[in-house]
């Protein structure tokens, strides 16, 4: 069973369309990495997965049933945009509306959990609107885990948080889906630090999903490259050239790309009277694999 | 919680539901400071309608204190602010107090989480009517404290039939249930709009339309199928059949607009 499943979903705005056919699939448990540009549908695709947009035609499907059904809908919790909570109220009323709301059993116990889960078990009789960006972020995660969510959807959670922030979201979506096996559905273009947690990435560009794809395959599918450092860098990346396919020059290092062993490299080098200072064995990231396939996709 | 649960979905009775919304809208509105204004409002109204009974030179507005509460006889059209200044009021305050009650829902986008987890979007309709309903109700009887205190410090008489007193007043609490399904009707309707959300209710509230209607009609009592018409209808003359013609058309067109706000959230963009 899949915990979403997407059939040809579009949605259009004045004419314009904002999701095109889109499919999506997402595994029950998996952390969906989901990936596009700005504007490219991301939150339009979750507004319509949460009921907040009708769409114009296709099917949504959560864990099996219709996206419409109510049984299916109280087991999602969202945080889209901001957390949606009411500025003039404390952090514990906001979260204490949102337990009522799911007709929680012992909704202080349930409020203090979720405070615990997101490190906010101290912030509880704070006005929402005195929080930091950071801890209102986290607010809005701890409303959505309210009342056990078996999908969570995060739209940029990570947006405008510093590096300590980012690191604590991290290993809050981390305990999250490995304790409570909640499937995590969250966009970002924060590539670099999605790449850390999530199982499965969905692509999507102008309304329409161009692959999705598990870390794993795309573990395997990833090139290899070997950066070098040299004193002479025009010199090297000359004679590099003559040798191998693909050799280019990024961040100072020059990077030739699908070749296994670095020896071979540092050997040619060598013999050709380059002294090499540093040299070191990669595969391309998250970040480089999405603008290849988008730059290849432009092409088309 | 356990770990590595069995995924269950057990789907909510329409009960179960509407508890959970009324639940937060209840809480919301004794947890928040805008209830507790408009109950004030609601009180001050008749204060100063009555002070200017006690001004020295005024022209006397009412007869009795009780006239404050509604009129002697059921008036459509009115020719002295005094047979229009009465509880009805509560009914214009009211729709500015539902504006800014669902006006925030979509403001601060709390009313994501309700649409998130409520599927069903009766749920949003019937709780905003229920809650608003009772919050207009309690503003009635905020009202009518402010008639008897102000009443009794510019001395004014309380010559009434108690019986049709009574029966006025329920009749107006019984209206706050059509008036609130209007104004939640525009709030969905002007959702994300929320000056106009305001003025509409205001426009309405003061039933500026069914006044304009009386003055062809003279004082018809077809008007009552209006909800401005049946809160008029409440007077100090009224019966239980008073009662109950308010209590029919408030019903009625509470399950109107419930109906036709249900399906314009149902057929367009929530948020």
């Amino acid at each position: 069973m899949n915990a979403i499943e997407i059939r040809n979903l579009s949605k259009s705005f004045r004419g314009m369309y904002a999701i095109d056919r889109l499919n999506m699939t997402v595994p029950v448990g998996a952390i969906y990495g989901f990936i596009g540009e700005n504007g490219s549908g991301k939150s339009t695709t979750e507004k319509l997965i949460c009921g907040h947009l009708v769409p114009d035609s296709g099917e949504i499907k959560l864990f099996g049933r219709e996206f419409t059904d109510a049984g299916v809908r109280v087991r999602v919790g969202a945080l889209i945009e901001n957390a949606g909570c009411f500025p003039s109220s404390s952090v514990f009323d906001n979260l204490m509306m949102q337990a009522i709301n799911l007709g929680l059993e012992n909704p202080e116990a349930e409020i203090d959990r979720v405070l615990k889960i997101v490190r906010m078990q101290d912030s509880a009789r704070k006005k929402f609107k005195s929080c930091s960006l950071g801890q209102k972020q986290r607010i809005g995660i701890a409303m959505a885990l309210l009342g056990d969510p078996a999908l969570l959807i995060l739209d940029e959670p990570i947006n405008g948080l510093d590096a300590e922030g980012m690191k604590m979201m991290r290993e809050i979506l981390v305990e999250i889906t490995q304790k409570y096996s909640t499937t995590v559905l969250i966009s970002s273009h924060i590539l670099g630090e999605l790449e850390k947690i999530a199982t499965h990435y969905g692509i999507i560009r102008q309304g329409r999903m161009i692959q999705e794809i598990s870390a794993q395959e795309m573990e395997s599918r990833a090139r290899v490259f070997v950066s070098v450092k040299t004193r002479d860098m025009k010199g090297a990346k000359k004679l590099l050239q003559e040798k191998f396919a693909v050799v280019k020059e990024e961040e100072e290092t020059l990077r030739v790309y699908d070749v296994d062993e670095p020896e071979t490299i540092v050997e040619y080098l060598l013999v050709n009277g380059h002294a090499v200072c540093e040299v070191r064995k990669n595969k391309i990231g998250l970040e480089e694999y999405y603008i290849e396939l988008m730059s290849k996709k432009e092409a088309e | 919680m356990e770990e590595g649960r069995e995924l269950t979905f057990e789907s909510p009775s329409f009960f179960k539901r509407l508890k959970g919304m009324l639940g937060v809208d209840f809480y919301r509105l004794f947890h928040t400071p805008l209830f507790y204004i408009f109950l004030c409002i609601a009180a001050i109204i008749p204060a100063m309608i009555l002070g200017m009974v006690g001004a020295e030179g005024a022209e006397p507005l009412y007869d009795t204190a009780w006239e404050a509460i509604a009129v002697g006889t059921p008036l459509y059209t009115f020719e002295e602010m005094g047979q229009y200044a009465n509880m009805n009021m509560v009914f214009i305050f009211g729709g500015i107090m539902v504006s800014i009650f669902i006006g925030h829902d979509y403001k601060s986008g709390y009313v994501k989480q309700l649409f998130t987890t409520h599927a069903k979007k009766q749920d949003y309709m019937i709780s905003k009517t229920l809650s608003c309903a009772f919050a207009m109700a309690c503003m009635c009887i905020t009202y009518l404290l402010g008639v008897i205190v102000s009443g009794l410090l510019v001395g004014a008489s309380f010559e009434v039939n108690a019986y049709s007193l009574i029966c006025a007043i329920l009749g107006k609490m019984v209206m706050s249930l059509g008036w609130a399904s209007l104004y939640t009707f525009l709030n969905i309707i002007f959702r994300k709009y929320f000056g106009i959300s305001i003025a509409s209710s205001f426009f309405f509230g003061t039933g500026i339309l069914i006044v304009g209607l009386g003055a062809v009609l003279q004082n018809s009592p077809i008007l009552n199928i209006f909800l401005y018409g049946s809160s008029v209808y409440a007077c100090l003359s009224s019966d239980i059949l008073t009662v109950l013609v308010c209590l029919a058309v408030s019903a009625a067109w509470s399950f109107v607009y419930n109906l036709l706000g249900t399906l314009v959230l149902y057929k367009s963009d929530v948020y």
